[in-house]
């Protein structure tokens, strides 16, 4: 066992962790993060992306005991339960989701993508915002709803970033 | 699907880490990105029993160095997009970065990653063999430089000895006029690529003066087409019979079949890959002209 700081949402925490423990498996167990999902936890599906120190990351392709004295965020800190963040309520008026599994793992690749091109002003081609979510999966919904969610998100910043 | 126990290390310094490698041998593994190595690990198809951390070390680091670049074993896939020496002197090497898994996994993985697992569809282990790479391996004794001709040895088997660990690879830096290309495909964007070609040309007057050519899915690692380069030479830019070129070396290969193609398929795919990559350097080369 090793002992590891880790800082998530926030909220700094020391723990034991065997050396083999997925982060993906300490934030969803010793950290009540289940908005962390584990889809195939072989970096195919991108579900469990969170970020680490401010970039995304595969969570299920990174041991806990690398992350020592990082900080670590997760979907929940977005938009808490009301799910208020501007790209998850794209997310629902543009019909980005169905069942969910996907969609942390979409918002937390997604979410830099859109600051990005807010600080550039400028509304991406359907194919960057494509390439951005090419390593993600969504197996009900398909990706036309987020595409337009991830626009709309874009178009939004840059009138409020206007106003 | 989770991995079997190991220890954990976290190197200080390269010194540490060749120590920490030398001293675990055969059970040791550097971990940098862990794109590759960790699903490996998560499938149990790896179980090492030491992984010594590297990603701390001051080890990304692209720069000219006489007559070759240098690119440090823990540069991250991302950081050749918008870096100008291999914009301007490595265009099939940008071409192949587009290909490399999907964005975050870019932002993560080491070339000295993707060297050392040498995977058989993976772009840079082509790369390096197209350009004539040298890839610079550390023990805590001895350092040496392995041609990637001789460095790719199988699917996933590399010339890498217990305690050796991949520190750099060195591109040699091409002549004046030189360009080049690279093209993949596969089911779906960023997927295990069902085949690749890579090229390099060098030209004057409007002809090919000297033609490397780089070809993964034919083998278990990525071979050269001499045939092809010795055909190419000589060649005007702008016909330089690539479908043919493609025919013969399509006819000059035994490609497997797996789950994804069938070797005909393949063979097929790689004539075509080939015609491509030859047109897009040879447009290259005359819009360069």
């Amino acid at each position: 066992m090793i002992e590891i700081t880790l800082e998530v949402n926030g909220v700094k925490k020391t723990l034991s962790v065997e050396p083999r423990r997925l982060l993906a498996d300490v934030l969803r167990h010793e950290f009540g993060m289940s908005g962390v999902h584990i889809g195939c936890a072989h970096g195919a599906c991108g579900c469990c992306t969170v970020h680490l120190d401010g970039t995304p990351r595969l969570s299920c392709l990174t041991f806990a005991v690398q992350c020592d004295n990082s900080s670590i965020s997760t979907v929940e800190s977005l938009g808490g339960t009301t799910a208020d963040h501007p790209l998850q309520k794209a997310f629902r008026s543009e019909h980005g989701l169905q069942c969910g599994y996907c969609t942390p793992g979409f918002l937390m690749t997604l979410v830099p993508f859109v600051d990005e091109m807010v600080i550039q002003k400028r509304i991406p081609e359907d194919e960057e915002i494509r390439e951005a979510m090419s390593g993600n999966i969504c197996r009900c919904t398909g990706y036309h709803g987020i595409v337009s969610a991830v626009r709309k998100a874009v178009t939004d910043g840059l009138k409020s970033g206007a106003a | 699907m989770r991995p079997a126990s190991f220890e954990y290390h976290r190197a200080t310094s390269l010194d540490h880490a060749l120590e920490l490698l030398h001293q675990f041998g055969d059970e040791g593994r550097p971990i940098a990105g862990g794109q590759s190595l960790v699903p490996m690990m998560n499938f149990r198809l790896a179980r090492p029993g030491h992984l010594v951390d590297i990603n701390r070390l001051p080890l990304n680091v692209i720069e000219i160095d006489g007559p070759v670049l240098r690119i440090g074993a823990l540069t991250r896939h991302i950081a050749y997009f918008d870096n100008p020496l291999i914009a301007k002197y490595f265009p099939a090497f940008l071409d192949a970065v587009h290909y490399i898994g999907h964005p975050t996994i870019r932002r993560n993985g080491s070339i000295g990653g993707s060297i050392s697992h040498a995977d058989p569809t993976a772009e840079l282990p082509a790369v390096a063999v197209l350009y004539d790479a040298d890839i610079v391996v550390r023990s805590l004794e001895t350092t040496r430089k392995i041609n990637a001709a001789e460095f790719f040895l199988s699917a996933y088997v590399t010339a890498l000895e217990p305690g050796e660990m991949v520190v750099a690879i060195a591109l040699p830096l091409p002549p004046e006029a030189f360009t080049g290309s690279f093209v993949e495909l596969s089911e779906r964007s960023g997927d295990f690529g069902m085949a690749s070609i890579g090229i390099t040309l060098e030209f004057a007057d409007g002809a090919i003066t000297k033609a490397a050519m780089v070809c993964s899915g034919a083998d278990l690692f990525p071979i050269r087409a001499p045939e092809i380069e010795e055909y190419l030479v000589g060649k005007p830019l702008a016909s330089p019979g690539s479908a043919e070129a493609g025919a013969i070396f399509a006819a000059s290969i035994d490609p497997a079949d797996d789950h994804i193609a069938s070797a005909e398929y393949r063979r097929g795919l790689i004539a075509e890959l080939t015609r491509r990559a030859i047109d897009i350097a040879c447009t290259r080369a005359l819009e360069r002209s």
